[in-house]
């Protein structure tokens, strides 16, 4: 559920100055306490921020294995990275990933959003399912997309059922159709939360102006995307990060859960590749040096998207 | 807005995507119920009987019982130490004006921005290191950690609302500045302590990665999330236990899903909506 965090941009860094005090209470600042932030500090520095670190370091390693010796490489890994074809076939999946799973969901999402925040017959229920991907566990989705996608199982059995028989085909098992399927998995999960996302963000934007288009003979379609998207614009691109980022790295567990990166490396994606190679094939300054560039490309990634996104009126 | 004729196919779009979510829930819940055979000749059929074999076998075959007990153990007490640690951090933060307080909390709203997944291999070092690699201990130690930065600037959110003559009104009685944080900032800003409880709770509950590589595949210590694949291997494509199993790692978030639903609902928007 990384996908309920948020960037720091926007509302929260333009935090109002304090509230003038009374004379008395400014001459007294309240005092006392701020140690209390301590602990969360130190915990935080720990845990999150140190292992980060570490990536950059690692990555600087020559280190093939737990038990091994460790030696500096330099810049040998990422020689290393780059000639290895399969890092170039995981850079390709994951950008074919991101390039349709991204808009697809944004725009469904965007307008399935808008669907909702016009409070058709049944948006409640509508409503209520919309949370349900939001709900289930990473491995719970893997279970339902293994269900439906195995050789035997739900879309086969429709296929055949309905007398398409000759296209039934192992989903996951085939080069041609793995990384669709995870494709998939990305789009069917996502598009129900970010559109409670959007219907939220929508429902806040005051209906005069949706009526006033109206009257000035907008159809629904030229409202939606001429009158409400600018408003909710910066919105919009905030949410884009979250689903890019979420995208980008949480694709190690549906490519773990459903695929492991195959047939051959047509499913294995970045971060997969990252996970490989520390955990499977014991390479780890190579599975760090790929952590490093998975995390400049998610830095380029947001930057360029809040740079499209950008509030321009 | 009216929404006129012209309206059909979206009707008919965004219902085609609810029976596609809903769909795969329903056939989980009836093919619990049901044998191989059963699900193969008739997917969609409601289950004949409400056997419980499958979730024996389940139960059994990957040892679900002892996986829940060790997810809502460490689900338990990371919230727990969520909230310790988060209440102090958010009350020193929603106080203090001072320039340091700002940079903590600008560091906080940072975290939003470190995916979690990208420090999983050091991550690991450290629990090898501390000696807690392959303990349920570490990952009590390591969620809070994760979650610290929407806790904190939730809870921080809440606090300000809270007008400083409460806290002026506690030290005249002679209050110190703990017994100010446990009897003025805490019972007053429960419903963001809710909220943080409720996100934190699908998190930990939901969390597969981190516990898949730290605490591992021992039976004695994984949690559910860890547990469930693992039927896929052992039973085949036996999909009654399988689905089974999914179900049974849905229900304890069913519950609270359905019990909860407006306040989970207002939990995750918010979580996201409220920065």
């Amino acid at each position: 559920m990384t996908t309920l965090t948020t960037t720091p941009d926007g509302r929260a860094a333009r935090r109002s100055a304090p509230p003038p005090a009374p004379a008395s209470a400014a001459r007294r600042p309240r005092q006392g306490g701020t140690v209390l932030a301590v602990p969360a500090l130190v915990w935080y520095l720990v845990f999150m921020v140190g292992p980060l670190l570490a990536i950059f370091v690692i990555a600087a390693l020559h280190w093939p294995g737990m038990l091994q010796l460790v030696s500096f490489a330099g810049l040998d890994n990422v020689r290393a990275v780059l000639d290895d074809p399969v890092f170039w076939d995981a850079i390709r999946n994951t950008a074919v990933q991101l390039a349709v799973a991204l808009p697809v969901m944004i725009v469904c999402a965007y307008m399935l959003g808008y669907y909702v925040a016009q409070r058709p017959p049944g948006h409640r229920v509508i409503r209520y399912l919309l949370f349900i991907p939001g709900l289930i566990s990473t491995p719970a989705k893997a279970m339902v997309f293994y269900a439906a996608l195995s050789p035997d199982g739900l879309l086969n059995g429709a296929l055949s059922g309905v007398g398409l028989g000759s296209l039934t085909d192992a989903w996951l098992a085939s080069p041609s159709t793995a990384l669709a399927c995870l494709i998939a998995l990305d789009i069917w999960s996502g598009i129900g939360f970010t559109a409670v996302l959007f219907a939220a963000r929508l429902g806040s934007v005051p209906d005069e102006l949706g009526e006033a288009a109206q009257l000035d003979g907008a159809g629904h379609w030229r409202t939606m995307w001429s009158v409400h998207f600018p408003v909710i614009r910066d919105y919009v691109g905030v949410v884009t990060m979250l689903q890019f980022l979420w995208t980008l790295f949480g694709s190690a567990q549906h490519v773990l859960l459903l695929t492991q990166g195959g047939p051959g490396t047509s499913s294995t994606t970045l971060s997969f590749l990252v996970y490989q190679k520390a955990f499977i094939a014991a390479d780890l300054g190579y599975s760090q040096t790929v952590g490093v560039l998975l995390f400049l490309a998610g830095l380029v990634g947001l930057l360029t998207i809040r740079r499209v996104f950008r509030q321009n009126y | 807005m009216k929404l006129g004729k012209r309206w059909l196919p979206a009707h008919v779009l965004v219902w085609t995507y609810a029976v596609l979510l809903v769909v795969p829930l329903y056939y989980f819940l009836a093919s619990a119920f049901k044998s191989n055979e059963e699900i193969f000749a008739h997917p969609f059929a409601p289950p004949t009987s409400l056997g419980l074999d499958n979730f024996r076998t389940a139960f059994d075959s990957a040892d679900l019982g002892l996986a829940v007990v060790n997810s809502a153990l460490v689900t338990v007490f990371s919230l727990a130490l969520t909230l310790l640690l988060a209440i102090p951090a958010a009350f020193a933060l929603a106080r203090s004006t001072g320039r340091l307080a700002g940079v903590v909390e600008k560091v906080f709203s940072l975290g939003f921005l470190i995916p979690t997944f990208a420090a999983l291999f050091p991550t690991f070092l450290l629990a090898a290191a501390t000696g807690l690699f392959h303990t349920r201990i570490f990952m009590v130690l390591f969620l809070p950690a994760t979650a610290l930065p929407l806790s904190v600037v939730i809870l921080v959110q809440f606090m300000r609302t809270i007008p400083p003559e409460m806290e002026e009104a506690a030290r005249l009685d002679g209050a110190s500045t703990f017994a100010v944080l446990r009897h003025v900032y805490t019972p007053m800003c429960l419903p963001g302590i809710a909220t943080v409880l409720l996100l934190n709770f699908l998190t930990f509950w939901n969390e597969y990665l981190y516990s898949l590589v730290i605490i591992g595949p021992d039976p004695a210590q994984r949690t559910v999330q860890v547990a469930l694949p693992t039927l896929k291997s052992i039973t085949g494509t036996d999909y009654g236990v399988l689905t089974a199993g999914t179900v049974l790692t849905l229900v304890p978030v069913w519950v609270v899903y359905t019990v909860l639903q407006k306040r989970m609902q207002q939990a995750l928007v918010s979580g996201a909506v409220k920065m």
